[in-house]
């Protein structure tokens, strides 16, 4: 098991390390020169200049200054925003949490409904029941997501006004950022607000996370789908029948928790997918995450915030990929017999 | 589920107000800036001027000086100033000692004086002071005592009161400044704000919002909302929604074709007010073709303007016949000048022996007061040059990019506009198309003609508004004739409010101003 996570984590850093390299080619490819696109410096003093010349190693061949690239970067220093003149890394850190906000939502809506529903279609005697369920997940992993979201925000913030449509909160409550999660940090709150904020907070989540959760949804409800109608074939499912076990009991202990397992893995496969996702999800709801901080960055030509933007998501994407993998080889014991056999 | 019920519960709300406005700030101090979205965000929240305008008569009030005089020379301006105006704190600073005379120094010697240790802390320089030659203008600043301050001019000007009434001319605390140049920060004096006027600074969060805090301490009238939030939204639409979500309860800048939605919502008001404003399509006159009088004359001729007004504008704006509008007092018909004519602009274009003419339109990515949608505008020319045999390319980037881009100068011509800070027609001729505008890249015509700067002159040396009048209309039919920018159109200044905001007025020129404005109590759903 060691040398298997030691393997992973190998793969992990050589994922990185290309990514990082393409991610340097590139700083050499923007119509700028190259100490902007590396620090997001507009016009550097001498002084500055010098400064920039010695930390990127600049005077020397491609491969130093590729090594002085990587360690500017892994030390925190992403530059600064050639629009607000702020560092990068700050602004990065502010962004983030509101995205896992989001993400951390969708999954939950998608997992508590999706999972259920699947179940049901698996087990459903009904014909019409299976289809039903059928044509819904199909629709819903087929309608493009930019159109979902717009005519939601038609239909529920505009025509019906129950809900809000674009950002976190409204801006009146001042909540102070204490865990970056606006949930919870409306309830830590120590304002005569909080519990209205919380609110206010609550009804601005649904609406991009509902969007968010769509796409996953389908495919948790599908994958549960068919894992648990294979898994409900196998013999030992039968043998608990025989055994005169309730259905109920034989579903939740013993199918479910085996048929959970192919769900995780299709779900790891999505996360490339469900990030820009939630990159249109962000800017059709105005939401303050990483995704609108990205595009707007890409709009005003800021070339470090689109570098650390890309290198925040690409190293969250590979690093989650991998967590789900090893997850994978944890929960499922099959997965682990040609581990043995190898090491 | 039940969870979900509860908490659709009444809600509570902090007392203040949200305006949905259409861009971040580059600064947060108007000297630097010409950028209407800057001035919006901070010159009447954040700072007060030496005099400023009375927004309904248009005349000079006092303001942070009590009363002034001016010398029978008229080339020195004495100002008594305002006692115990205090400064706003924040978490950087706290002054420990009311507005005086050094402020008031600070403030202008940072602009003309080059040896100043703040000249050069602002990297956009001071462009609208520039545009209008302020550095030459005036010869020198004396402090008298703590509460007089005298200005010195170089020669007479009629116009110099109106500018020290401008958006631009704010004062800042020279003890803030003193304090951060100690601290080797002297860049945070123009981005953590520290002024006299109704609002405190409290956070800008860039792409989200402003968030101000009410000035206990104000010396006028203090502001009536405790809180003052701008909420960063760019796109006109989004802006439209947060409006009627109830996420916003102003809103900036709606696009022409949004206001039918809008006359179906009872909650929402439209303010509108002819504004002192002018949208215009400038031509490089310093790069070949366009240098040439014939061929931006055949350009002029070959645009229908009415046509653009009916799409651009959907009739809430005029037409331009020249760059002064109707509400400005030097205004007159020029009706005919220029007029369109597709024939006489292919004519003009054969006389220059100009074939396959190609040009790049630039056309501005915001909407601003003047234009709701500078792209529809530049595609509606494209289509008319198209019939005068003339190719054009429209060229956009992001509002930052494009004014940084737009400073080198190497563009064909620009969709732009101007907005007029204070009610002195001047404003709109020597800020756009003098020489010393071309200094500041103010001058979007990159036009210097000295025969037009001794006509603004002229105009500015006589008092008399009878005489200005008819100076101002030989420097309109001027242009007309040589046809640096084609004047498109006057629009009104228009607001969306929702019904319980009361007193929101716009003005005709200037920035937007929160200083009045109240909202009705009332229980948020």
């Amino acid at each position: 098991m060691f040398k298997y996570l030691l393997r992973r984590l190998n793969l992990f850093l050589a994922t990185s390390l290309v990514m990082v390299g393409v991610l340097f080619y590139a700083t050499g490819l923007f119509p700028v020169d190259r100490t902007h696109a590396l620090t997001g410096i507009h016009t550097p003093t001498a002084s500055q200049l010098v400064q920039i010349e010695q930390d990127y190693k600049l005077d020397k061949n491609q491969a130093w200054q590729f090594i002085a690239y990587l360690q500017q970067r892994l030390s925190g220093n992403l530059g600064i925003s050639v629009t607000s003149h702020q560092e990068v890394a700050e602004e990065l850190s502010a962004v983030l949490p509101a995205s896992f906000e989001l993400a951390v939502m969708a999954a939950i809506i998608a997992i508590c409904f999706g999972v259920p529903l699947g179940v049901l279609a698996s087990q459903s005697q009904h014909k019409l029941t299976q289809n039903t369920i059928m044509a819904i997940t199909l629709t819903g992993y087929s309608v493009p997501v930019f159109w979902l979201g717009l005519y939601l925000s038609l239909w529920f913030g505009v025509d019906l006004g129950w809900l809000p449509i674009s950002g976190q909160i409204n801006l009146l409550y001042e909540i102070k950022p204490v865990t970056g999660f606006m949930l919870v940090d409306t309830l830590l709150s120590e304002s005569e607000y909080g519990m209205s904020a919380f609110k206010d907070a609550l009804l601005h989540i649904i609406l991009p996370a509902t969007t968010l959760a769509v796409l996953p949804f389908t495919v948790v409800v599908r994958s549960t789908r068919s894992a648990m109608m294979n898994v409900m074939n196998q013999t030992f499912i039968r043998a608990a029948e025989a055994r005169g076990m309730h259905t109920s009991t034989i579903i939740l202990r013993h199918a479910l928790p085996n048929a959970l397992i192919p769900v995780l893995k299709h779900l790891g496969l999505m996360l490339g997918s469900f990030a820009s996702y939630a990159i249109v999800v962000e800017m059709i709801f105005s939401w303050p995450g990483v995704g609108s901080w990205l595009v707007s960055g890409i709009y005003q030509r800021d070339y470090t915030v689109i570098q650390g933007g890309i290198l925040a998501v690409a190293l969250l994407i590979i690093f989650l990929s991998i967590l789900i993998e090893v997850l994978h080889t944890v929960f499922n014991p099959l997965s682990r017999k040609d581990l043995y056999a190898t090491s | 589920m039940s969870w979900l019920l509860v908490a659709c519960g009444p809600q509570r709300l902090p007392s203040g107000l949200v305006y949905c406005s259409e861009g971040n700030p580059e600064s947060f101090n108007p000297q630097l800036v010409t950028s209407g979205t800057t001035i919006d965000a901070t010159s009447h929240q954040i700072y007060s001027r030496l005099v400023d305008y009375d927004t309904q008569s248009g005349k000079l009030v006092p303001a942070l000086a009590t009363s002034w005089a001016m010398s029978d020379d008229g080339l020195s301006y004495r100002f008594t100033l305002r006692e115990n105006v205090q400064f706003q704190h924040s978490k950087r600073f706290t002054p420990t000692r009311p507005f005086n005379a050094d402020d008031v120094l600070f403030s202008f010697k940072r602009i003309i004086d080059t040896h100043h240790p703040y000249h050069f802390v602002s990297r956009t320089g001071y462009p609208f002071f520039q545009s209008i030659g302020f550095s030459e203008q005036v010869k020198g600043i004396e402090k008298i005592n703590d509460h007089e301050v005298v200005f010195y001019l170089t020669r007479k000007d009629a116009s110099f009161l109106s500018n020290l009434a401008t958006d631009f001319a704010v004062i800042l605390s020279d003890e803030y400044a003193q304090q951060q140049l100690a601290l080797g920060h002297p860049e945070n004096v123009d981005h953590f704000a520290i002024g006299t006027g109704p609002f405190t600074l409290v956070q800008y969060a860039k792409n989200e919002y402003i968030r101000y805090h009410r000035h206990p301490d104000f010396w006028g009238e203090p502001a009536k909302i405790d809180m003052l939030v701008f909420d960063i939204t760019p796109k006109s639409t989004v802006r439209l929604a947060k409006l009627i979500a109830g996420d916003c309860s102003v809103s900036a800048l709606p696009k022409a074709g949004e206001l039918p939605v809008i006359k179906q919502h009872e909650e929402l008001n439209i303010e509108s007010q002819p504004g002192l404003n002018v949208a215009f399509w400038a031509f490089n006159t310093q790069k070949p073709p366009l240098d040439d009088v014939r061929v931006r004359r055949a350009l002029a001729y070959a645009v229908d303007k009415q046509n653009i007004l009916r799409a651009v504008y959907q009739n809430t704006a005029i037409e331009a016949t020249g760059v002064l509008p109707p509400a400005s007092w030097a205004y007159a018909n020029n009706k005919g000048l220029v007029d369109y004519n597709p024939q006489k602009a292919r004519d003009l274009l054969k006389e220059a022996g100009i074939k396959n003419l190609s040009i790049d339109i630039w056309a501005m990515p915001v909407a601003r007061a003047y234009n709701p949608n500078a792209l529809k505008t530049a595609e509606l020319i494209q289509s008319d040059l198209a019939n005068v045999g003339v190719k054009v390319n429209i060229v956009s980037y992001d509002w930052s990019v494009f004014s940084q881009r737009l400073s080198r100068d190497d563009y064909d011509s620009v969709l732009i506009g101007w907005n007029a800070d204070n009610s002195d027609p001047d404003n709109f001729f020597t800020p756009l198309l003098s020489c010393a505008a071309m200094q500041s890249n103010n001058n979007r015509s990159r036009w210097c003609n000295p025969e037009f700067d001794a006509i603004l002159d002229s105009a500015r040396e006589v008092s008399d508004q009878g005489e200005r009048k008819v100076i101002y209309q030989q420097a309109e039919a001027f242009l007309a004739e040589q046809v640096p920018m084609l004047s498109l159109a006057h629009a009104k200044r228009v607001a969306l409010t929702r019904s319980d905001i009361k007193d929101m007025q716009l003005t005709p020129f200037g920035g937007i101003s929160f200083a009045h404005t109240s909202q009705a109590q009332e229980e948020a759903n």
